[in-house]
C-alpha cells in the first residue's frame, strides 16, 4: 500500500522540527502575539455565586467608563443562538438565567486597554438570589437536590453501533449516559471469585501555558478570528450557528497553540470576541488570565465502581461498571468523554461478558471537557488498580496476570470491533525488564508496580481531507487542517510528504491553518493525525507525483516505469532531467503547479460499537518503582519507566517527546494536588497555588522507551501516540504503593494524608476496600 | 497615577533604549508592547512559571513580576538577542533545535534565557545542577529530559566552540 524507498531517508530520521527556529528565537507568532492598530480588550465579569438566579444586571454606567466602546450582558445576545455544547448546547455566551459556577460569564467589556475593561466591569451591578449550591458528584445526586436546568437544554444523542447506547437526563443532574454491554450477564455466575472496588480520581487542569485567546474582527461582513484552538472547522460550524452566520462568511485563522492538551476545543473566548468586535467595529482580543483558565475548563473527577469476575486460575470473565463522572456546571464534551471513559474500562483484555455505564453528573464547578486522555486515563486508572488487587487476592504476580489475560496481536478488542495493533505482552516485558521488576525487592518500604494504559486512537468517523501542491520550481505545500499544538506534526506529516517525492524536508512548507483555503478537518484530537488525517495525506502526495512522473513520462516519450522522482529531477536510468525547465517548457514561462487531493474515513459499521471501527489503539506500558515513607506518608518515586507503540517512528525525537509529556502530566493526577475545592469554590487556580510537575521533581530512574512495532495503520506503518503514556502513570504507581508498604489506595492523588490514612487502617485490619 | 512617569535608560539585546513609563508598567509589557519583542510570553502573571524570563545584568528575571523602572541602568536580554547579527544561533538555541527540546514553544523562550543564565555562570554544570538550574520554570509538554539534555548539549557546544 505504501510506495517507498527500499531505504528512508526522511522518515524514521531525528530531523530538526520545522518549527525549531521560531520558537527557538522567540519568532514564533502566537494567537497573544496578534494585534491591529485601534484594537480593544476585552475582559469578563463573572459570577461570585455558584448557583444563583440573575433577578437584575444594570450595565448602564460601565457603557460610560472611559475607554469602554462595547457591553455585553444577557440584553444583547437578540437574534444569536446564544448557547453551545457539543451534543448538548447549554453553555450561554453570557449568564441568561442563572450562573451555576463561581467564574461563570456574566457580562463582557471591551475597552482600549484591559485596565479600562476592568474598571468598567466593576460599575456593573448584578443582583442574584441565591439557589442551593451542589459542588460533588454525591451532592447533586442526591434526593431532593437543585437541578442546574430545571428544562431540559436542546441537544442529541448520537447513533450508535453493536451494544452501545445514549441517554439523556435519566437522573437528576445527569445530562448523559453512555452504556455499553456484551455477551451474556450470567457469564458472573460461573465465576470462582468476584471483586467490586471504588476508585476515584481527581481532576487536573489542563495548565496550558498559553491562555485561551481569541483576536477578533469584521473585514466587511466577514467575521474574522485569529484564536488559538485545536478544532477550528467544527468551531466555525459552531460559531455559524450561534451568530446565525453562513459558515463561509466566518474566517477562522490559527497561529502557533501555546498547547492545549484537549482544552482548546469549541467555543471559549471566541463568540465573545466576536460579539464585542461587531458592537464596536473595532478589531477586539480576549486573553483570559490563567486565573480565567481554571474557571473555564478542566478534567473530569470520577468515581469509578468496578465489579470484575474471575477463574480461580485467574481467567478474567466478565466486568461491569459504573463511572460518575463530574461533568462541572455545562455538559461541554461530557458526553464523549463518557463514552469513551465506559467504552475503554475492559482494558485490553479477553471478557466474556461487559456491561458499563458511565454517567456526566453536572455540579456547580468549573466545566469539564477534553483533556489529554479523554476518560481513558480515568478508565485505566481504575481498571489497572484493580488487576493487581485480584492478583494479589489470588496469590498471582501482577505482571503475569497480565500476561495471561491481555488481548493477543490483532484480536477484536469487542465484538464488531477492530484488531489490537500492538503485542501487548512485548511492550510490558520491555518496560518490566527496563525497570528490574523481576529482580525487585520489594516491602520494607520499596516496590514496584507494572500497569498497561489503553485507549482506542483516531477519532470516531472522522474523514479528513489534505491537498498537496508542488511549484514549478518543486516546491511543495502541503494543506491538511491539523493543527501545530506542539506535537510536532507539522515535521511528521512534512517528513512523509518529502519521503513519498523523495526530496528533502526543507522543501516542503505546511501553511498556518486558514478555513477559507484549508481542506476540512474536524479537529486535531483524539491521537489521530498520523493514522487518519496522514494518509489523506499519502493519497495527496502520491497523487500530486503521480501527475509529475506522468508529464515527465510524456514529455520524455518514455513509459512511467522507466523514470524515477529524484528530489525536482526526472531519473531516467543514468540520465537527469531537471523539472523545472521541462515544466516551463510545456506550461510557459509563468510555470505551474501539481496538485494531488487525498480523503480518508473509516467505514460506517454497525457491527462496531462506536459506528466505525478503531483506526488504531494506543498503548502505554509503564512500570513504577516508589520508596514510601511510612512516617510522612511521602511516596518517592525511584523509577518511572514508560513505553509507546509509534509503529514506525516518523521522527523519534519528536515520539519520545510526546511520551514523555504525556508520561509527566501523568504525574499531575497522582502525586500533585490537583484541583481544591472548598464546597464550590476552587482554592488554588492560579499559577502560583497550582503545581504542576517542575523538573526538579522527575526522578532520574524517568525513562521512555520508544517502540515501533510495525502493526499501525498510518503511512509506514505509523501508529498513534502521544496520549498512552500518561495512562498507566497512576495505576503503576499506587500498585507500587502497595507492593511496597502493603495497603492499597483507591483514590487520587496519592497526597501523604491518604498514604498515611491507609497504613493506619491497614494496621487496624481494614484492607479498605 | 497618569502623568507621573519614570525616566528608564537601558540597554535592551544591546542597543540603547530610553523610555518613560508608568511606575506600574512591568518590564514585559515595554518589551512587548514598545519594542515589539514579542518572543517573551506572559503566562502566569505571578511569576511562578518562568514564561517571562529575561536576563536583567545576567541574572534571570521574571519580566511580568519586574517594573519597567527595576531595568534603569540594566541590561536587558530576551531570547530574540542571543541571535547573532549575522543571524547564527546562540548554542543554548542551537542545542533546544538539535534536541527537540521543545513542543508547543511557549514556554522555550523563558527556558532557553535561564539556560543561558545557567552556562554564563557555569559553563560546566553537571545533570543535578542542570535539572536544579531548569527547576524554576514550567514546561507542560515535555517532560523535562529534553530540555535538560539539550542544555547538556548546549554546554557542550559552547566548549566545542569557545562562544
Amino acid at each position: 500500500m505504501n510506495e517507498v524507498s527500499p531505504i528512508l531517508h526522511v522518515v524514521g530520521q531525528d530531523l530538526a522540527r520545522t518549527d525549531a527556529v521560531p520558537k527557538t528565537t522567540g519568532t514564533a507568532t502566537y494567537t497573544v502575539d496578534i494585534s491591529f492598530p485601534g484594537m480593544l480588550h476585552a475582559k469578563v465579569l463573572r459570577s461570585p455565586h455558584a448557583h444563583a438566579r440573575i433577578t437584575a444586571i444594570d450595565a448602564s454606567a460601565a457603557r460610560n467608563m472611559p475607554g469602554v466602546h462595547a457591553v455585553v450582558t444577557r440584553d444583547d445576545l437578540d437574534g444569536l443562538n446564544p448557547t453551545y455544547g457539543y451534543f448538548i448546547k447549554d453553555q450561554p455566551i453570557v449568564a441568561i438565567d442563572k450562573v451555576r459556577y463561581i467564574g461563570d460569564t456574566v457580562a463582557a467589556v471591551a475597552a482600549e486597554t484591559e485596565l479600562q475593561a476592568v474598571a468598567a466591569l466593576e460599575r456593573i451591578t448584578v443582583e442574584y438570589d441565591l439557589l442551593p449550591v451542589v459542588p460533588t458528584i454525591d451532592t447533586a445526586m442526591a434526593e431532593g437536590a437543585p437541578e442546574l436546568f430545571e428544562e431540559e437544554p436542546m441537544g442529541i444523542v448520537p447513533a450508535y453501533g453493536q451494544g452501545a447506547s445514549g441517554a439523556r437526563r435519566i437522573g437528576r443532574n445527569n445530562c448523559y449516559r453512555f452504556s455499553y454491554e456484551t455477551g451474556a450477564a450470567e457469564a458472573f455466575d460461573t465465576c470462582d471469585r468476584i471483586f467490586e472496588d471504588r476508585f476515584v480520581f481527581s481532576r487536573d487542569q489542563h495548565f496550558h501555558l498559553e491562555p485561551f485567546v481569541t483576536v477578533a474582527r469584521m473585514d466587511g461582513d466577514v467575521i474574522e478570528i485569529w484564536t488559538s484552538s485545536q478544532n477550528p472547522f467544527p468551531l466555525r460550524k459552531e460559531l455559524a450557528r450561534v451568530f446565525q452566520y453562513p459558515e463561509n462568511q466566518i474566517r477562522v485563522k490559527v497561529p502557533y497553540l501555546g498547547a492545549g492538551y484537549g482544552a482548546k476545543n469549541n467555543c471559549k473566548t471566541e463568540p465573545i470576541a466576536i460579539l464585542l468586535a461587531r458592537m464596536s467595529g473595532r478589531p477586539v482580543r480576549y486573553c483570559m488570565t490563567t486565573e480565567e483558565n481554571f474557571l473555564t475548563q478542566c478534567q473530569h473527577a470520577a468515581i469509578l465502581d468496578v465489579r470484575t469476575g474471575v477463574m480461580a486460575d485467574g481467567t478474567f470473565v466478565a466486568r461491569s461498571g459504573r463511572i460518575l463522572l463530574d461533568a462541572g456546571a455545562y455538559s461541554d464534551a461530557s458526553p464523549l468523554v463518557a463514552e469513551k471513559a465506559g467504552y475503554r474500562l475492559p482494558g485490553p483484555y479477553k471478557w466474556q461478558h461487559l456491561n458499563i455505564d458511565c454517567d456526566c453528573i453536572l455540579t456547580n464547578t468549573t466545566p469539564a471537557g477534553p483533556y489529554r486522555g479523554f476518560g481513558g486515563t480515568q478508565a485505566s486508572w481504575a481498571s489497572e488498580s484493580q488487576i493487581d488487587i485480584i492478583a494479589r487476592a489470588l496469590g498471582r504476580d501482577p505482571l503475569d496476570l497480565r500476561m495471561q489475560n491481555v488481548k493477543d496481536l490483532g484480536e477484536a478488542y469487542v465484538p464488531g470491533e477492530s484488531g489490537i495493533d500492538s503485542d501487548l505482552r512485548a511492550g510490558l516485558q520491555l518496560v518490566a525488564d527496563r525497570a528490574g521488576y523481576g529482580e525487585r525487592s520489594h516491602g520494607d518500604g520499596r516496590g514496584m508496580g507494572v500497569s498497561i494504559g489503553f485507549k482506542d486512537a483516531g477519532g470516531v468517523n472522522k474523514p479528513a481531507q489534505a491537498r498537496v501542491r508542488i511549484t514549478t520550481t518543486g516546491g511543495v505545500y502541503l494543506e491538511c487542517g491539523t493543527i501545530e499544538i506542539g506535537q510536532g506534526i507539522h515535521t511528521s506529516m512534512s517528513q512523509i510528504v518529502a519521503e513519498l517525492l523523495n526530496t528533502g524536508l526543507d522543501r516542503v512548507v505546511y501553511p498556518g491553518l486558514n478555513t477559507d483555503y484549508t481542506p476540512f478537518d474536524q479537529g486535531t484530537n483524539a491521537s489521530s493525525a498520523v493514522v487518519v488525517m496522514a494518509q489523506a495525506v499519502q493519497q495527496a502526495t502520491l497523487e500530486a507525483k503521480q501527475k509529475v512522473l506522468d508529464f515527465a513520462a510524456r514529455e520524455l516519450d518514455c513509459s512511467v516505469d522507466e523514470i524515477e522522482l529524484d528530489d525536482w529531477s526526472i531519473r531516467k536510468g543514468n540520465e537527469s532531467h531537471p523539472l523545472a525547465p521541462m515544466v516551463m517548457r510545456y506550461y510557459g514561462g509563468t510555470g505551474y503547479e501539481f496538485t494531488g487531493a487525498g480523503f480518508f474515513k473509516p467505514e460506517m459499521d454497525h457491527a462496531a460499537p462506536l459506528e466505525t471501527q478503531c483506526v488504531s489503539w494506543e498503548f502505554g506500558w509503564g512500570a513504577a518503582e516508589v520508596e514510601v515513607d511510612r512516617d510522612t506518608g511521602l511516596i518517592h518515586l525511584r523509577q518511572l519507566v514508560v513505553s509507546g507503540d509509534a509503529g514506525r517512528a516518523i521522527n523519534p525525537l519528536v515520539c519520545r517527546g510526546q511520551d514523555e509529556g504525556s508520561a509527566v502530566m501523568g504525574l499531575t493526577g497522582v502525586l500533585f494536588p490537583c484541583m481544591v475545592y472548598d464546597g464550590a469554590m476552587l482554592m488554588n487556580g492560579n499559577g502560583l497555588d497550582y503545581r504542576v510537575p517542575l523538573a526538579t521533581d522527575i526522578p532520574d530512574g524517568f525513562v521512555s522507551i520508544l517502540q515501533e512495532q510495525g502493526h499501525g495503520p498510518g503511512p509506514f506503518g505509523a501508529k498513534s501516540l502521544g496520549e498512552g503514556c500518561m495512562l498507566p502513570v497512576a495505576s503503576a504507581i499506587a500498585n507500587a504503593v502497595e507492593d511496597a508498604i502493603g495497603v492499597r489506595i483507591r483514590e487520587l492523588p496519592l497526597t501523604p494524608e491518604r498514604v498515611l490514612a491507609a497504613i493506619d487502617r491497614a494496621a487496624a485490619g481494614d484492607t479498605g476496600a | 497615577m497618569s502623568g507621573e512617569f519614570v525616566f528608564v535608560s537601558c540597554t535592551v539585546n544591546g542597543a540603547a533604549r530610553e523610555f518613560h513609563v508608568r511606575p506600574e508598567e512591568m518590564l514585559i509589557d515595554v518589551l512587548r508592547d514598545r519594542l515589539a519583542l514579542t518572543g517573551t510570553k506572559l503566562s502566569c502573571d505571578l511569576g511562578a512559571c518562568g514564561a517571562c524570563t529575561v536576563l536583567l545584568d545576567g541574572k534571570p528575571v521574571s519580566s511580568c513580576g519586574t517594573f519597567a523602572w527595576q531595568a534603569d541602568g540594566a541590561d536587558v536580554r530576551t531570547v530574540e538577542g542571543l541571535v547573532a547579527a549575522d543571524g547564527r544561533l546562540d548554542p543554548v538555541q542551537r542545542a533546544f533545535v538539535e534536541n527537540s527540546a521543545f513542543q508547543c514553544g511557549f514556554c522555550t523562550p523563558g527556558m532557553i534565557m535561564l539556560a543561558r543564565a545557567l552556562l554564563d555562570r557555569d559553563p560546566a554544570p553537571d545533570r543535578p545542577a542542570i535539572r536544579a538550574w531548569m527547576g524554576a520554570n514550567i514546561c507542560r509538554c515535555t517532560g523535562y529530559e529534553m530540555i535538560i539534555e539539550a542544555v547538556e548539549k548546549a554546554a557542550e557546544l559552547t566548549a566545542e566552540t569557545g562562544e
